[in-house]
């Protein structure tokens, strides 16, 4: 079977490389690829590319003037704390990093949590599954706006509660130290479950008699845990931070529905400011800068993720 | 021991029903809040319950926006762009999968940038480009730039690897066309990792806001969720939280409820997204 397979697998071979060397190309993969290939290049590369080169522009004063190139100059400027655009540009970005980091160090462990918990004989499995997941599946949006009754000052959910207790509650939304919070915890809560789907399939993959075998040698739940399930979830969890990672800056939908960035761009996000640039007369060169920005540290992690486990898949199928 | 081990799945269970409870309230109190009253805040009595239970809500929430508008272009938006993926991940997918052509490594790296870079992240310049393209406010504009699926044509590559080649050449043999391979043998035996694409492409764009607010301005092409935006900013106004969760409702019932059937194959669709 697996000979046979190999040998029609070296004729198709020849026979490409005899198409290759005597007659003309054959035009057929190119066709199959061709669709997804000017899609990409469209909707991805020329833009990517295109916001590289409009970077190193500032754009003129009148319309009908031609642009002057500046260099890195706008890359200077959003730099730079004392600039308008600079201020701006390092608080959104510290923003954009504060709400990733956070979202990941609190989603991850709950997702490991999450999957323990689930991954157990247990009834009513369908209902904690669809408790913990359902977040993972509403639009970012829909998500803000039950958020935005929850934490809705005075009429929301949570400083009503707290009022039973005495506290007088929080402006979660309009206040400038509070905002960010609040905007982190929508996403915390979303992302969660999404997570605990690779910690479940993880799981799922660890040997049962691994377990068994530290039973015998008399390892109790914390210690299976802590040496045995934690280590072997090593490759998932490096999987999830990376992508966890890169969705924080990609996940800025929320803001619409919970106070849009502000007040004073206190919680706001790059993508998100990105976005309000369009709407409004910013200076252009400005917003491509910050486009590349962004890019190249999702690049930075994709291409490390990409990297990492396509090579690992390599080893093991070959 | 054993003794000991009943003791630590209970406390699990507790843990789990606790986390399960307080991850579900939002969308709880989300539901009992559109039941209320309108001119009843829920610091106005009882936190869970208002004087009587109504549906006046929904009402006033329906009348914010053309929501049939809305469910139609979500409808064409993600059925329009899941339609010609499959075509365009299908037919790559075998190129890359089964085929041999120069500069195919090449090829297959530019189309992985997509996943390197979301289209998402470009919005500032594909504007531009939807804008010279003249197609700014059309149904074509939302779904342009994911007909190409690097995720889709990464998985359908993969899955085709694993049908036996000895399936294609019996067919080739039989004298089957590149159409009938793809038609008798490859997308017959691919029908699962099909599914999960088309989940979490649907999931993925059904969901989507950014995009088809920047891109569009009638209502006429607006999804859902840009309608839904619009009665978030009606709320801002006038503190309307009891309409917005009605609306809010409306719109996320569909996958809520597709959920709640098909759990495991949603589970399994996500769980696949991972292995890009």
């Amino acid at each position: 079977m697996r000979n046979s397979s190999l040998a029609s697998i070296e004729r198709i071979k020849a026979a490409a490389n005899a198409a290759q060397t005597g007659k003309p190309i054959n035009l057929v993969p190119y066709l199959l690829v061709a669709p997804t290939l000017i899609l990409v290049s469209l909707f991805t590369i020329y833009p990517a590319v295109g916001s590289v080169v409009s970077s190193l522009y500032r754009p003129p004063r009148n319309v009908r003037d031609p642009s002057t190139f500046v260099g890195l100059e706008n890359y200077f400027d959003l730099f730079d704390p004392t600039h308008y655009i600079g201020s701006t540009f390092l608080q959104v970005i510290s923003n954009t990093i504060i709400f990733a980091l956070a979202t990941v160090v609190v989603s991850v462990p709950l997702a490991l949590g999450f999957a323990l918990l689930l991954n157990r004989r247990i009834k009513r499995i369908g209902v904690y599954r669809f408790s913990l997941f359902y977040p993972a599946l509403l639009p970012m949006i829909g998500a803000a706006s039950i958020w935005a009754f929850l934490f809705a000052d005075p009429l929301g959910l949570v400083n009503t509660i707290l009022r039973t207790f005495g506290s007088r509650g929080q402006n979660w939304i309009g206040d400038p130290n509070i905002a960010l919070f609040t905007v982190t915890t929508v996403n915390i809560w979303k992302q969660a479950g999404f997570y605990t789907i690779f910690y479940l399939a993880g799981l799922q993959n660890i040997p049962r008699d691994l377990y068994e075998a530290a039973e015998l040698d008399g390892a109790g739940e914390c210690q299976k845990l802590l040496y045995l399930t934690i280590p072997l979830l090593r490759r998932t969890t490096l999987f999830i931070l990376i992508v966890s990672f890169t969705f924080g800056f990609q996940t800025v939908e929320h803001l619409q529905a919970l106070g849009q960035g502000g007040p004073g761009d206190r919680s706001n996000l790059l993508l998100y400011f990105i976005f309000q640039s369009i709407g409004e007369r910013r200076n252009w060169g400005y917003i491509n800068a910050m486009t590349v920005v962004l890019v190249l540290v999702l690049m930075v992690f994709t291409v490390t993720n990409f990297l990492y486990f396509e090579r690992r898949r390599d080893d093991e199928t070959s | 021991m054993r003794h000991h081990n009943a003791l630590g799945s209970r406390v699990a269970d507790a843990v789990t029903t606790l986390l399960s409870l307080l991850w579900l309230s939002p969308l709880i109190f989300a539901i009992l809040l559109s039941f209320r009253p309108p001119n009843e805040p829920i610091t106005n009595g009882n936190i869970f319950f208002g004087s009587t239970i109504t549906l006046d809500n929904y009402r006033a929430a329906w009348s914010v926006a053309p929501w049939l508008t809305h469910y139609l272009n979500s409808i064409i938006f993600v059925v329009g762009v899941l339609i010609v993926q499959l075509v365009t991940v299908t037919m790559a997918g075998y190129a890359f999968a089964r085929m041999r052509f120069r500069g195919r490594d090449t090829l297959l790296l530019i189309i992985l940038l997509q996943l390197m870079i979301p289209s998402g992240v470009l919005i500032v310049q594909n504007f531009a480009t939807i804008r010279t393209l003249n197609l700014f406010d059309t149904h074509i504009a939302l779904m342009l730039p994911y007909w190409g699926s690097a995720f889709g044509l990464l998985l359908m590559r993969q899955t085709f690897r694993e049908i036996p080649f000895e399936l294609e050449e019996a067919a080739r043999i039989d004298g089957a066309s590149l159409w009938q391979v793809l038609r008798h043998v490859y997308i017959p035996l691919s029908i699962p990792a099909y599914t999960a694409f088309a989940l979490v492409s649907i999931s993925s764009h059904w969901n989507e806001f950014l995009w088809p607010f920047i891109v569009t301005r009638s209502e006429s092409v607006r999804p859902l969720t840009v309608g839904l935006s619009k009665l978030v900013a009606t709320t801002d106004v006038g503190a309307l939280y009891n309409q917005l969760m009605a609306g809010t409702l409306l719109v996320i019932a569909p996958l809520v409820i597709l959920f709640m059937f098909f759990q495991r194959r949603f589970i399994e669709s996500f769980a696949r997204s991972g292995l890009k």
